[in-house]
């Protein structure tokens, strides 16, 4: 094998394939990285068993071949090189990597042991790599993260046409986001369901793009792969297979009473009365016409409120949450003013972000949140 | 060459594995009927005969590429991408688990359950190869029940035990049950010849002495330094003359299992450090470790030395095994039973030995050895345990 690249391609293109090798690899041969020149083009892919990254670019070759290197040393190499043309090429196992007058000599791995990487899925549509990226962010925290219940551990993804649905639920809160985006075929529909810390780290790796293609693969079991290409890179990730359970009944048909409050205040009166909230114990929210009071301990312990400005609808209401939980949303709702909608102090709130006091709530994103049921 | 080559004298299990391999093509095809292809499999057999080696053979054929398929050719080609890298372990879809610990705990069986809930990276199946399901704690194969009986609808579970009894009933009854036979002497001889090339001769001691179990064997037949080790187990009947020289004996026994597993071990060490090192990028220039990844040498150097341990411990229980075969000898000559010697090339000392004592003797020596192997079993130090044995055996 042998191609010259000029020298920031190739240090882009190896430092974003690295980023996904495995930090503790299962077996020595996936802390390489695998190069394949072939006509015009060189591919770079890794691949830690549930996630592949391949990105292919301009280079020229001369002789076609396909070579598996270790991906950190090629990287920092990559990194480290002056800025001139690069030549790669193979001889016998070792591979020499020519830049201006620096010169190395790397040997390769067993490229034959490889894994064949996951082919990448067909039907797709496009969106936005910024849009994607926070959507993702806002549901993928209220993923469950112990392994009892896998699919809890998994961001459902559901295309229905140009609308994508996006939920996430660890039991105890549910978040949900739709988004518009543009199918590659109208009537476009499928559901996903992704593992949560991939799908972010990915949804991350692709922002540079102006706009990430995704793509499913059929209804067909066991062809569980999803592909996100941004600029030429793409990756796959394994899906997760289970029910996810059926969340949209969750949520409440109406609401008794509705309070508006500012996020930032809200957000540092909790973040305050909570110090003295001990683990697993929650922080009471009594809202009544224009003031919100927060209180958290109990009898003989530490105990501490707070009251805030806030408008009400409809009934009084007094309610208990975990804190940790109650602060994941009003960050995620990511708007200067929350909303919340009561039923009773015993079924789940749910948390809406507007722009401004007066502004109408949008349904784009929300976060239903289970109460602490207090006794007594 | 096929998938099913390392696999010796267990014919009626190749052609079980085979046709649910069959089976499973048609699964993947659409096809109603499975066709002997279910989600969990037990493949239980006496040490050494291959009950790993038929549960990764099997994962091969599954996952197989080859291009005959279409031609009418059957799964497990042996060459192709998917078996060769199912067959070194490197394959995304197969995952095999084994422990160099005595026990699986739960945390571990809990990442299994979550990575059991994957889809395939390849559009197959997803394997996962429990080697030492034997080796679950209990609360561990609690974890794992729900994960077996009803996995994602393209994972299969392979689990690995000696013995149907060595896995719980709530497990055992989730699988499809796959018993490997000990493999007859002559399929084991047969092997070496072929595989090994060794002589038909020395393949023929090295199959009988070792009763079936190939790893064993192939390693009593390559290695002059393991059949020395091996005489001096089988001297041990002889040398117990007084007090001290038992004591004597038993030190001798403790150290020839320990250089056993130190040569097993310090050949494997070496090659996984090795290839570790490569795939970090620690053999390019300047030969040092790329930053950050120190840990991961470190870890596997705790791995292994976790492994030293644990092969110390099987290479004395296999040496005292091999005692118990003398024994089984000596009994043989004392009741004039028709059967062949397992240590043939010692028959002079089994003889003399089946001469100075009585059937009765020999059955309680078997029995102090059975012992011996139970004490240390339960963590009694192993110098000691062989030392009380020694005496024992001297006592008759």
């Amino acid at each position: 094998m042998k191609f010259r690249v000029e020298r920031d391609v190739l240090a882009d293109a190896v430092a974003w394939t690295a980023r996904s090798l495995p930090a503790r690899p299962a077996v020595p041969v996936l802390a390489g990285l695998l190069l394949e020149a072939d006509g015009g083009t060189l591919t770079l892919s890794s691949f830690d068993y549930e996630v592949s990254a391949r990105v292919g670019i301009e280079a020229e070759v001369e002789d076609e071949g396909r070579i598996l290197v270790s991906g950190r040393l090629l990287a920092d190499i990559c990194r480290s090189l002056p800025n001139r043309p690069v030549e790669v090429s193979t001889d016998g196992a070792k591979v020499a990597v020519v830049c201006g007058s620096a010169r190395f000599t790397l040997p390769t791995l067993p490229v034959e042991d490889y894994p064949a990487l996951p082919e990448m899925p067909t039907a797709a549509g496009s969106v936005a790599g910024d849009v994607f990226a926070a959507a993702v962010a806002q549901v993928a925290i209220a993923a469950g993260r112990d392994d009892t219940l896998p699919m809890l551990t998994g961001v459902r993804i559901e295309i229905e046409g140009d609308t994508v649905t996006l939920a996430a639920t660890d039991r105890y809160r549910l978040a949900v986001r739709t988004f518009l985006w543009k199918p590659d075929q109208a009537g476009l529909s499928s559901i996903a369901l992704v593992p949560a810390k991939t799908l972010n780290d990915t949804a991350k790796a692709l922002t540079n793009g102006d706009s990430i293609q995704i793509a499913l693969a059929g209804d067909k079991l066991g062809e569980g792969m999803i592909g996100f290409e941004g600029a030429g890179r793409r990756t796959t990730t394994r899906l997760l297979e289970g029910e996810f359970p059926k969340y949209r009944a969750l949520f409440p048909d109406g609401a008794a009473s509705v309070a508006t409050v500012e996020t930032a205040p809200f957000v540092d009166a909790v973040k305050r009365v909570s110090l003295v909230a001990e683990r697993n114990t929650p922080v009471r929210l009594t809202f009544s016409d224009g003031r919100l009071v927060l209180e958290a301990g109990s009898g003989d312990e530490a105990q501490a409120s707070e009251a805030l400005d806030a408008s009400l609808t409809g009934d009084e209401i007094s309610i208990a949450f975990n804190p940790a939980f109650l602060l994941d949303g009003l960050s995620a709702i990511d708007s200067p003013v929350a909303q919340l909608s009561f039923t009773t102090s015993t079924k789940p709130a749910v948390m809406t972000g507007k722009p401004d006091m007066d502004a109408e709530a949008t349904d784009e994103y929300r976060y239903l949140i289970m109460p602490v049921r207090l006794s007594g | 060459m096929t998938v099913w080559d390392d696999l010796v004298g267990q014919d009626r299990v190749i052609a079980q594995l085979r046709s649910a391999a069959v089976g499973a093509r048609g699964v993947l095809a659409g096809e109603e009927s499975s066709g002997g292809m279910t989600h969990a499999w037990l493949f239980t057999g006496p040490p050494g005969s291959g009950r790993a080696t038929a549960a990764r053979a099997f994962a091969a054929a599954l996952q197989c590429v080859s291009p005959d398929l279409s031609l009418g050719g059957e799964p497990g080609c042996g060459h192709c991408d998917g078996c060769h890298t199912s067959l070194t372990g490197t394959h995304a879809d197969v995952d095999v688990v084994s422990t160099e610990l005595l026990s699986i705990g739960v945390k571990e069986t809990r990442d299994l359950v979550r990575r059991a809930a994957l889809s395939p990276a390849g559009g197959r199946w997803q394997v996962i190869v429990l080697e030492d399901a034997d080796r679950l704690t209990e609360g561990a194969g609690n974890v794992l029940l729900k994960a077996i009986e009803e996995p994602a609808p393209r994972t299969v579970w392979m689990l690995c035990a000696p013995s149907v009894e060595d896995a719980l009933p709530t497990i055992r009854s989730r699988c499809r049950h796959v018993a490997l036979r000990t493999p007859p002497v002559a399929a084991v001889a047969d092997m070496l010849m072929r595989r090994d090339g060794i002589d038909p001769e020395m393949a023929s001691y090295a199959a009988r002495a070792t009763g079936g179990n190939i790893d064993r064997a192939r390693r009593l037949a390559t290695d002059e330094q393991a059949r020395s080790r091996r005489a001096e187990v089988l001297g041990l009947p002889l040398q117990l003359g007084d007090i001290g020289s038992c004591m004597a004996a038993a030190q001798r026994l403790v150290d020839a299992a320990a250089a056993d597993a130190k040569e097993i071990t310090a050949e494997l060490d070496a090659r996984e450090t090795e290839e570790l090192r490569n795939a970090l990028g620690a053999n390019g220039p300047g030969g040092r470790l790329p930053s950050g990844t120190a840990g991961v040498v470190k870890e596997l150097e705790n791995r292994q030395k976790k492994r030293a341990t644990r092969t110390q411990r099987d290479c004395l229980d296999l040496a005292l095994v091999d005692l118990t075969a003398f024994y089984r000898d000596v009994l043989t000559v004392q009741l004039g039973a028709p059967v062949p010697l397992d240590n043939e090339q010692v028959r002079p000392s089994v003889d003399r030995v089946a001469r100075a004592g009585t059937p009765e003797d020999t059955l309680r020596r078997i029995e102090a050895i059975l012992a011996c192997r139970e004490a240390i079993d339960a963590n009694v130090a192993p110098l000691l345990a062989v030392e009380a044995m020694a005496l024992t055996l001297r006592a008759g």
